[in-house]
């Protein structure tokens, strides 16, 4: 930290003013601009009369698709959560392990990361195909006759076929996090580990686990925030469908807002969803956080 | 078991995994150049020898070369003003003494919790009014106010690790704060400061909903809305759809292969502390 008269203090205000400057114009006034929509009810864009909090209403006791499209939104978040960080994990583990090829592995698992969500989307879009996608040759690879066999088309089988994709594009992710951390794990706590005669099992979670816990943590608090807004991959996809079972709060924004054109209502929904990542966030911080006092992220 | 025989075991099942990960884009890039009726022989199939019809055929009709240079152009102007903003604020942060500096660190981090979904609406609604729908720099701006408190946090975190010492050193030698900045700060965080480039790069060119929702000129599309737009209206067969859609993958695959180091060393900046 450099000393600083008046004038010095002035210019580290000015180091700063731009990008408040930025965030007050093109997010926190749009964030009070959205909030005022929400309470109104409006005509295409424009407002024409206000409705209080019947918007909030709608959407959480009146609306049987937001309601499944909420439930949709945090049953994804929460296989998110659980499989990107454990596959993260084991995948972390297991190219710690291995002798050769730790950059290739690196690659070709954070490959899908990389994609755009509307190339990965697209490419699931087609291997989820009937007639030339991946299942029907699996299952004639066997010998069944799965060729009219569509997992994205199927409202049972649509959003656990989303989770999987989810689990592809983002274990990579998780693992070179962890990956990072691990490296950074004192050697002689395995040797220490070895010379007790613990196991492989037992290492991981004795030795390994307690000690990444903070990638942990900020993989869990990263995956569901992540998770919950999610639009683009479900959007490509499905675009919520079929009928309703893929639907997420943020596909239902887009079509409320963008294609049926109810405004204040599409900005209610999103603030609903913005309240629940606050939320969450805060709840997740206090429950995991691995340090006592308030990290500074 | 051995030491040896389990190493090997564990090889195994990585290499079986890792090519279970990458045999969708294989699958995507070997399908772009395969005449249509090939598509159907089997996911095995090699494309051999191959065809680039299709390929041809969906970069004319999807206009995917004016696509990419759009996205380029709005990557580059999202990088240059992010890198341009979130420099000076971060070393302003962490290395200078502004008032209330609690408080403006966490008004800087607050938008990563605040979902694009509950802005896209209002800002749409400005840009409207603005004129500022089809505009790329208009795009790029919006990126800039997703993406610059993420580059603020991980550049606080390189110029935090800079020796006091050399900054004292700067000082004695009569160095202003700019100076200290430009001379101290910026060389020594470098490594720092190009990492964050690359992935803002990757972020605005994978960007989609600011795209969906304030492009609709279709000569202003970025890559991922022109690919949406052909293979859901103008491809009229499946070996279309796989040629679009290889060749909006190639640019950050190529990209994420030349410059892995670095892209990795930024994914795990954030975290890694």
């Amino acid at each position: 930290m450099i000393a600083a008269g008046r004038r010095e203090r002035a210019l580290d205000v000015a180091l700063l003013l731009p990008v408040i400057a930025l965030l007050v114009a093109f997010l926190f006034y749009p964030l009070i601009y959205g909030l005022d929509l929400s309470v109104n009810r409006t005509e295409g864009f424009e407002v024409t009369g206000s409705v209080g909090l019947e918007h909030y209403v709608r959407a959480l006791f009146g609306d049987a698709v937001f309601r499944q499209g909420l439930a949709n939104t945090l049953v994804l978040t929460g296989a998110a959560v659980v499989l990107q960080t454990g596959l993260g994990l084991v995948l972390a583990v297991l190219v710690a392990e291995a002798r050769r090829g730790r950059t290739l592995f690196r690659i070709a698992f954070v490959a899908p990361f990389v994609l755009a969500p509307v190339a990965a989307g697209t490419v699931w879009k087609f291997m989820y195909a009937p007639f030339f996608g991946i299942v029907p040759a699996v299952g004639g690879a066997l010998g069944f006759d799965l060729s009219g066999v569509a997992p994205l088309a199927d409202p049972a089988t649509a959003l656990w076929a989303i989770v999987l994709v989810f689990a592809w594009r983002f274990a990579g992710f998780s693992m070179v996090v962890y990956l990072a951390a691990m490296e950074s794990i004192p050697r002689e706590y395995y040797e220490q580990g070895e010379i007790e005669g613990i196991g492989r099992m037992a290492r991981l979670r004795r030795i390994t686990w307690p000690l990444v816990w903070p990638q942990t943590f900020a993989l869990v608090l990263l995956t569901s925030i992540a998770t919950l807004r999610v639009f683009d991959l479900v959007w490509i996809m499905t675009a919520g469908g079929p009928g309703h079972a893929t639907e997420t709060v943020a596909t239902y924004v887009y079509t409320t807002a963008f294609r049926t054109l109810d405004v204040g209502y599409a900005q209610a929904m999103a603030t609903i969803l913005m309240v629940l990542i606050v939320a969450l966030a805060v709840v997740e911080y206090r429950l995991l956080n691995p340090r006592a006092e308030a990290a500074s992220l | 078991m051995t030491t040896r025989l389990r190493v090997r075991r564990t090889n195994l099942v990585l290499v079986a995994l890792a090519l279970l990960w990458i045999y969708p884009v294989v699958w995507t890039l070997t399908n772009a150049v395969k005449n249509t009726a090939d598509l159907y022989g089997g996911p095995l199939a090699m494309p051999i020898p191959p065809a680039f019809g299709n390929l041809a055929e969906a970069w004319n009709r999807a206009n995917l070369g004016q696509a990419l240079l759009n996205s380029a152009y709005v990557a580059s102007l999202t990088v240059v003003g992010v890198l341009l903003l979130a420099i000076p604020a971060a070393f302003a942060l962490t290395r200078l003494r502004p008032p209330g500096r609690a408080g403006l660190f966490l008004l800087i981090l607050a938008p990563l919790i605040i979902p694009t979904e509950v802005l896209i609406v209002p800002l749409f609604s400005i840009y409207r009014t603005m004129g500022l729908i089809n505009s790329l720099p208009g795009l790029a701006l919006v990126n800039v106010v997703f993406s610059v408190s993420f580059a603020t946090i991980i550049l606080a975190g390189y110029f935090r690790r800079i020796p006091q010492d050399l900054i004292d050193a700067g000082r004695l030698d009569g160095a202003g704060r700019l100076a200290l900045l430009t001379s101290i700060a910026i060389p020594l965080a470098r490594p720092g400061i190009v990492a964050v480039g690359v992935l803002i790069a990757l972020f605005s060119w994978n960007d989609f909903a600011g795209a969906l929702v304030l492009i609709q000129r279709p000569s202003a599309f970025t890559a991922p809305l022109a690919l949406t737009t052909f293979s859901t209206f103008y491809a009229t067969d499946e070996g279309l759809r796989f040629a679009g859609l290889a060749i909006t993958f190639i640019p950050p695959l190529v990209a994420f292969l030349l410059l892995q180091r670095t892209v990795l060393q930024g994914l795990t900046a954030g975290t890694a502390r």
